[in-house]
């Protein structure tokens, strides 16, 4: 079964991505940390795709894998837009943004293909590619998915406004878990 | 440029495939709903790279053979 791993390995190309914005809602002033998941492919037109797995339910090309991430981000951040435009309290805000990043795929097919690469990437049967050879590696264990939803305007209790705590736009390639 | 396909034709792919689905326009996107999941993301563009309907699909259930055969995917 080696030539199938080589096969989705060639195609497929786990990716763990990190992203921070801070959005205006009705009333409210949130800051969302997301440490996610989504899957690179060259398709048939030459263009590459960016998939996500975590959230799920968003899609970007581009010509070449920065631009297919600048957009997927970009998209990414207009969704959060467009979910505080529903005018609803910070409450209600947190629950659609969680409920966005945690639905996935009916079919599950992108998670599953996640998977597929790293473990073949694991196996060592071959190597991520020329396009992603400067792209920093990750270990998929040290950092795992998550969304942090918190309130940071004035309402805020208990929430001190730490530059610590300021996350830089990356993504990166998933590796072999450290032996 | 990439492959891609008519809203129109997405549209009657939906009535076709994901019969009870909704559109909605929000500022940046087309919002679909259909089976109580809600797809966000996609363009507001009167044609549409094939990739995000593709995701739409996976997403939201549709049958893969019913959205072949409209030739959006």
């Amino acid at each position: 079964m080696l030539t199938a791993e080589l096969a989705i390995d060639l195609k497929e190309h786990p990716i763990m991505i990190t992203l921070q914005d801070t959005i205006s809602g009705s009333g409210f002033l949130a800051r969302i940390t997301l440490s996610g998941r989504a899957l690179m492919r060259q398709e048939d037109d030459g263009k590459w795709w960016m998939y996500g797995v975590r959230p799920a339910g968003i899609a970007a090309s581009g010509s070449n894998i920065d631009e297919a991430f600048l957009r997927f981000r970009a998209r990414y951040k207009e969704t959060l837009f467009d979910i505080a435009q529903e005018g609803q309290t910070f409450e209600d805000y947190a629950n659609e943004v969680e409920r966005f990043f945690n639905e996935g795929d009916s079919d599950n097919e992108d998670e599953r293909l996640w998977e597929a690469a790293l473990t073949a990437i694991r196996s060592g049967s071959c190597q991520p590619p020329t396009p992603f050879a400067n792209l920093p590696r990750r270990s998929p264990e040290s950092y795992p998915s998550f969304i942090k939803i918190e309130r940071v305007d004035a309402e805020a209790k208990d929430k001190r406004l730490m530059p610590s705590e300021n996350v830089a736009d990356t993504y990166a390639y998933s590796v072999p878990k450290a032996a | 440029m990439s492959a891609s396909a008519p809203f129109a034709d997405i549209k009657r792919m939906l009535d076709n495939c994901a019969p009870g689905h909704s559109i909605r326009l929000a500022t940046h996107s087309r919002v679909v709903t259909y089976s109580n999941k809600v797809y966000r993301t996609l363009p507001k563009f009167d044609k549409i790279e094939l990739g995000h309907i593709r995701k739409m699909v996976r997403y939201l259930g549709i049958s893969v053979q019913c959205a072949d055969s409209y030739g959006v995917i």
